[in-house]
């Protein structure tokens, strides 16, 4: 019964090449000597030497780094917000609403989101004069926009999941509903709200049509480095860059992966 | 629970859980659309910002109130947005349909492997989720140039004697699709597939039905909310893309998303561009319903 | 109502003088259209082991739950040692719950699963490490005490969440299926164990199963449940011997009914003109119209088979083995009567079995006492 199929597993593998060759290939060709991407003219960690001296890419990182945090940070509390109300609040009046504004940030194209947040700010700006200029706000209202639908999906599945009589356990045994959720549901639910956090981390981190729409001057974010760096042509620049972001990546992995195997 | 039961706490919780969200999302992103709306029957107009008002005060009592429908009408008559929309909605079903193909058997590989290899083979899925989706678009463009490293390795071979021109074509596009939207077929796929029970194909074959016959009359079937929802969470997004066809694809075909970036950017038409954006929104109400109802009654037939 | 074999001291819920420990008043709770919960009055008293017995979806676990506080009652009362407690928080009621899946913390350690409570409670850390430890000793897991849920078997983890929702002292516990995730042999020493422990607190349990044998072990008085309504309150005992309508009948143990028709009453006993064709003579103490049609229930082990008839010719059936499941201490006999019934019954096996006299497709007698069965009317 429990044979594996020759053309599934196949499939399997191509998949995974198709996957991980190109970024395996960027990798190797960060360590290359030469400019051309296609030549291979010796190991060389130059492009990571010039990559810290890009003053441009640096401050851009930074800023990105900032927005990502404050971003996953609010997202995270919303969206987790909206979960405890579609799991715990049952048929409350507005339901369909909320789940209909939570699903569509996850679908709707990045365009139509950045250009109808930046009327938005622009008409808030005529009215109200807030924001007074675009940047790092506007920016991470935006973020926070979209992450906290992707937040709220984490959290509910895990909510959902989890056995709803411990709750009820704990109140019985004379806990306040607030106590409840501080000593019950939240820590049951911290790994989902772990990873909550660092998908609108990561979200935040790797817009670039968003941001394009609604930053302003002197508010430049890593996207938009890259794509201005990307669109002249190739650079190895950019695949240091990109090597770093798969450490970074994979070390958080094996981090989580360990720290979870370990509870 | 009955309202009149309800402690502080509990109404307190309530305000606090579904009004929250709520209030943010109804401001920064019910509200844009309004927005959007409006500014999509407003002209262009040199100054800050750059549309006229929908209705002004002429004179005391009497208000003004201009609609432009003329955006609407330039989107209709002229050829080259009807050719982008249907290009974008060729390029997504294209794209949606590449997922499938590759996607559905990595799911069921996956779904079906020993239990122990299932989280780490679908880590490894999500895995390049987590790095930048613009770097990893970035990556096709090294691999697929005319003098990139999947013509070298192919003239090496002998396979072929001229490069292949693919950056820059329409296969290049769909090529970056596939690989980026992977995951979003693949995740639904599989928390369906695993759902299945596998008594069912074991029943199945034991009243006489061979494995494929099995697939096709079982485990298809029973997918189909799984393949429905991953062809939304692909489809939907694709139509709009802009990083995919502006990085890979070909300066000649033109793509909604792209074409409204270029409005709003290269033109300053803000008007127009939200008129395309308005019209882009119309195209994906359906599917987004589409998947909206289909995942209602999978929450509804799970409790 | 009082049933004739009951010759002990008067039991709280037969003292007119008592006040219940536990009051519901006319309780009902709908979910959607349907009634979970329909119309049920119910006197619990202090120190009993009162059963909810009924089969999945009777209401019972409802109830339960209504008492705990976890669900509010769409219209009645309930009433806990004399307080209205209908709208009353879980938190703040005096009642502690043990949960059919346990419910433990998986996060806390033993200890600080059965500390919970008494946190909530703002004792003193010296009053709770006692307490905690006092509950330790008394479901003797004091080495488990460090452990975590995941770490205990299904016994353990019983004990456990036994021990949290004692923690508390509370006067009434609840428990939602106690020993259902335990497996039989365990079930079976637990249950004894918990009504000691029960007699030995004084508290007052409400326990919910589906498993009779259980609640007969373990309750001062059964209750039994069908589709959101209470059908008979009594003793196991009475329950099984008296019980008052076909469904109790039915659903506790096996019993043979034989229809019929109520034609003269003679003192004490009532005649019943049989469906399957004879007379039957039963004791009945309540008055019955002459021509009702009734239904004689009676129980397997209290028919006799006889290879002779008997002469008076009443209450009694002829047939044939049909059927005989050997079960070791017992064995089940399925007898074909004249009239196409099926008629069961149980005899000890005092031979061995191989020198039993009865054999399959042999021609029998099966009679009973006029004192053996009850008259259901209903």
């Amino acid at each position: 019964m429990k044979r594996r199929s020759w053309p599934l597993l196949s499939v399997l593998a191509f998949g995974y090449a198709f996957l991980y060759v190109p970024i395996l290939l960027l990798i190797l060709y960060s360590f290359n000597e030469s400019r051309l991407v296609t030549v291979w003219s010796g190991f060389s960690f130059k492009w990571y030497g010039e990559l810290l001296h890009n003053r441009q890419l640096l401050d851009a990182a930074w800023l990105s780094v900032r927005i990502a945090a404050v971003n996953a940070t609010i997202a995270l509390v919303l969206g987790t917000l909206a979960a405890n109300a579609l799991v715990r609040h049952g048929r409350f009046r507005g339901r369909t609403g909320l789940e209909l504004l939570l699903t569509a940030p996850l679908v709707m194209p990045d365009v139509i989101i950045g250009l109808s947040m930046l009327l938005l700010f622009v008409a808030l700006q005529q009215t109200i004069g807030w924001p007074d200029g675009r940047g790092f706000s506007t920016i991470t209202i935006a973020h926070i926009t979209f992450s906290l639908a992707y937040v709220a999906v984490v959290v509910r599945s895990r909510l959902a999941r989890m056995d709803a009589s411990l709750e009820e356990a704990a109140m019985d045994l004379g806990a306040r509903p607030l106590t409840v959720y501080r000593r019950i549901t939240l820590p049951l639910i911290a790994p989902a709200l772990l990873s909550g956090w660092l998908l609108a981390f990561t979200l935040s981190l790797d817009d670039l049509v968003i941001a394009s729409f609604v930053s302003g001057p002197g508010s430049t974010t890593l996207p938009m480095v890259i794509y201005s760096s990307v669109r002249m042509g190739v650079s190895p620049q950019i695949n240091a860059l990109a090597t770093l972001v798969v450490a970074v990546v994979a070390l958080a992995v094996v981090i989580a992966g360990f720290s979870l195997r370990r509870r | 629970m009955k309202p009149r039961h309800a402690s502080d706490e509990h109404r307190l919780s309530r305000l606090v859980n579904i009004g929250l969200p709520y209030l943010w999302l109804g401001l920064f992103f019910l509200l844009p659309f309004v927005i959007v709306l409006r500014i999509s029957l407003a002209e262009p107009q040199l100054a800050q910002p750059p549309y006229t008002a929908l209705w002004e005060w002429v004179e005391q009592g009497i208000l003004q109130i201009r609609l432009n429908l003329g955006n609407f009408q330039l989107i209709r008559e002229d050829d080259i947005y009807l050719a982008a929309l249907l290009n974008s909605l060729w390029v997504a079903l294209m794209g949606t349909l590449g997922c499938l193909l590759l996607g559905y058997p990595m799911a069921y590989a996956i779904a079906t492997a020993p239990e122990r290899r299932r989280i780490p083979l679908l880590m490894l899925i999500i895995l390049p989720f987590w790095t930048s989706f613009l770097i990893r678009v970035y990556a096709w463009i090294g691999l697929l140039n005319a003098n990139g490293l999947l013509n070298n390795f192919l003239l090496q071979l002998g396979v072929i004697d001229t490069p292949l021109k693919i950056l820059h074509t329409q296969t290049a596009v769909y090529i970056g699709v596939i690989y980026s939207y992977l995951p979003f077929m693949i995740l639904p796929l599989y928390a369906n597939l695993t759902r299945l029970d596998p008594t069912l194909l074991e029943a199945a074959a034991d009243l006489g039905c061979r494995p494929f016959r099995a697939f096709t009359r079982v485990t298809l079937p029973l997918s189909m909310p799984g393949i429905v929802a991953g062809s939304m969470l692909v489809f939907i997004p694709v139509v709009g893309e802009f990083v995919i066809p502006d990085l890979l694809g070909s300066p000649g075909s033109l793509m909604i998303g792209k074409l409204m970036w270029t409005e709003f950017f290269a033109n300053k038409d803000w008007p127009l561009a939200s008129a395309l954006a308005i019209v882009l929104l119309a195209v994906l109400v359906v599917p987004f319903v589409l998947m909206q109802r289909l995942q209602q009654n999978d929450e509804d037939g799970r409790t | 109502m009082p049933s004739p074999s009951d010759r002990r001291p008067l039991e709280s819920w037969q003292d007119p003088k008592a006040a219940p420990y536990v009051r519901i008043d006319r309780v009902t709770k709908q979910f959607g259209d349907v009634y979970a919960v329909d119309d049920v009055s119910l006197n619990i008293f202090q120190g009993e082991f009162f059963s909810l017995l009924g089969s999945s979806g009777c209401g019972k676990s409802t109830l339960l739950r209504l008492l705990a506080g976890l669900e509010y009652p769409t219209s009645g009362r309930i009433y806990i040692d004399g307080v209205d407690v209908t709208d009353v928080p879980p938190y703040s009621r005096p009642v502690n719950m043990m949960f059919q899946s346990y419910a433990l913390f998986p996060h806390m350690t033993v200890e600080q699963n059965i500390e919970f409570g008494l946190k909530q409670d703002r004792l003193p850390r010296r009053e709770r490490a006692e307490r905690v430890g006092e509950m330790l000793d008394l479901l003797r897991i004091t080495e488990l005490r460090k452990r975590r849920p995941d770490q205990l078997s299904g016994g353990q983890r019983q004990r456990v969440a036994l021990a949290r929702s004692l923690a508390k002292h509370p006067k009434l516990l609840l428990l939602d299926e106690p020993l259902g995730a335990l497996d039989k042999r365990l079930r079976e020493n637990t249950q004894f164990e918990l009504v000691n422990l029960q007699e030995r607190l004084g508290i007052t349990f409400v326990t919910v199963t589906h498993d009779q044998e259980e609640a007969m072990t373990m309750s001062s008085r059964i209750a039994v449940m069908d589709a959101g309504q209470i059908m008979q309150v009594d003793t196991p005992t009475a329950i099984y011997e008296f019980p008052n309508s076909r469904f109790v009948a039915e659903f506790i143990g096996s019993v043979n009914l034989f229809e019929g028709k109520i034609v003269a009453i003679q003192g004490d006993d009532v005649l019943i003109e049989a469906q399957f064709g004879g007379l039957m003579r039963m004791r009945s103490l309540q008055p019955h119209p002459i021509g009702t049609p009734a239904v004689v229930a009676i129980r397997p082990e209290k028919l006799r088979l006889c290879q002779t008839p008997s002469d008076d010719g009443v209450n009694r059936l002829q047939g044939v083995v049909e059927d005989i499941a050997y079960l070791g201490d017992v064995s089940i006999y399925r007898i074909r009567t004249g009239g196409g019934t099926l008629v069961e019954m149980t005899l000890t096996n005092i031979q061995p079995r191989t020198e039993q006299a009865l054999t399959w497709e042999q021609e029998v007698w099966v009679e009973w006492s006029p004192t053996s069965g009850v008259v259901l009317t209903d």
